[in-house]
């Protein structure tokens, strides 16, 4: 049972320190949790949350490039240091970006996009090994015809995603303790927005293994210093 | 009336849940709120065929009956609440079971232990200051005493814990720079 919430956000940018997100999530049943802000500003008491037992928190970063340009150099200076980088793409240019990165682990596609993932994109993202991001806040926080069109445009990028075999992560992207769902009410939303039930578990699961990853230390492209 | 056929018979389950909120919720409003999720998610026909009904509601724990073939539907339109009559909420679904007697003695704890000894006072740190609104365990919510715009999401309160105070010692009170 390795589920991992991934994409939380806590203060300054949340309302909830990290070791609070660790605590809620310890008992909704999660082994870990990526504490993803913007970077920009330091984390609150970073030391406090590994305080927290049999709970791994790992930080990470959540980029909002202004420009394609900006999003190459940020995610380049951010790979070193963080061992997940997921990007929230809003326009189609920056998704496309992402996805051409292999330095970006996740490409969250946020709600403020009008339109779904390119083909294009999804070709680039399956050979740099970028998985998709469903950020499943907006289907908690919307109602009527705003979810109606978010729920489209996550239809339309899950059968892009089957189509091209990419890998796929579900989040809640938690701002608080009270936005953080239990992995098998997550289960039940993603089921509603289309997925399948292993899809859904494999896309919770994955985070673990990116991290696991990442950690490691990769002198080039399928060379490990051991 | 004469009863129903056994085999007419409704199958039903209970889901336990626990609700968390930054203040005591009623469970009239959610009731209400459970109810427009339903219709905003599943739609009249899916509230036709899936009746629920909140059977108890007590000390952030309760109890919704719902049909045996709706679980998955009952998790996902829980997991959608996030404010219950303007406060915020979390609905967390503890189990499901078939009779309330068997839901109630697995998943309803008998005591709840809540601590409100520090209620009240005050929080000075570098990043935040402010009092105490909740306390239960390690967790710690606090009212801050200035916004800025940018610090926190839509909460009201600013969720902490004791690690946050202290040096992170497991039986430390936090009393040496925190509070």
């Amino acid at each position: 049972m390795s589920f991992y919430e991934c994409c939380a956000r806590s203060l300054p940018e949340g309302s909830d320190s990290p070791s609070r997100l660790a605590l809620s999530a310890r008992r909704l049943g999660y082994a870990g949790i990526v504490i993803c802000n913007s970077g920009q500003s330091p984390a609150f008491r970073p030391e406090a949350a590994s305080a927290v037992r049999g709970m791994d928190v790992a930080w990470g970063v959540q980029i909002r490039g202004p420009n394609p340009k900006a999003l190459r150099s940020r995610v380049a200076s951010f790979r070193n240091r963080v061992p997940f980088i997921a990007v929230s793409a809003s326009s189609e240019d920056l998704a496309r970006a992402a996805c051409e990165d292999p330095n970006v682990d996740v490409l969250i596609h946020s709600e403020s996009a009008r339109r779904g993932l390119g083909i294009a994109a999804a070709r680039a993202a399956r050979q740099n090994q970028v998985a998709i991001g469903f950020d499943l806040s907006p289907m908690i926080r919307l109602r009527g015809s705003h979810r109606i069109r978010w729920l489209r445009s996550a239809r339309r990028n899950l059968e892009l995603a089957r189509k091209f075999d990419l890998s796929m992560i579900i989040t809640a992207s938690a701002g608080s303790h009270l936005d953080l769902r239990s992995p098998r009410d997550l289960m039940a939303l993603a089921e509603l927005a289309g997925f399948e039930a292993e899809e859904a578990e494999r896309a919770l699961r994955l985070p673990a293994s990116l991290l696991d990853l990442n950690r490691r230390h990769w002198l080039s492209p399928g060379v490990e210093l051991l | 009336m004469r009863s129903k056929l056994p085999v007419l018979r409704p199958r039903r389950r209970y889901v336990i849940f626990v609700a968390e909120s930054e203040e005591p919720l009623q469970s009239k409003d959610l009731a209400q709120e459970i109810r427009s999720a339903q219709i905003s998610l599943f739609g009249d026909e899916g509230a036709a065929s899936n009746s629920l009904k909140l059977i108890s509601f007590q000390a952030g724990f309760g109890i919704l009956r719902c049909g045996h073939l709706y679980i998955q539907q009952t998790r996902a339109l829980l997991a959608t609440i996030f404010s219950v009559g303007g406060i915020r909420a979390a609905i967390h679904v503890k189990g499901v079971s078939g009779t309330i007697k068997s839901g109630t003695e697995k998943y309803i704890p008998k005591l709840c232990k809540i601590s409100a000894e520090s209620e009240g006072r005050r929080i000075e740190l570098e990043e935040v200051s402010g009092c105490i609104i909740h306390s239960r365990g390690r967790e710690i919510d606090i009212n801050p005493d200035e916004r800025t715009p940018g610090l926190g999401s839509d909460t009201r309160y600013l969720g902490l814990t004791s690690f946050d105070l202290c040096g992170g010692h497991d039986d430390a009170d936090g009393t040496a720079d925190g509070l």
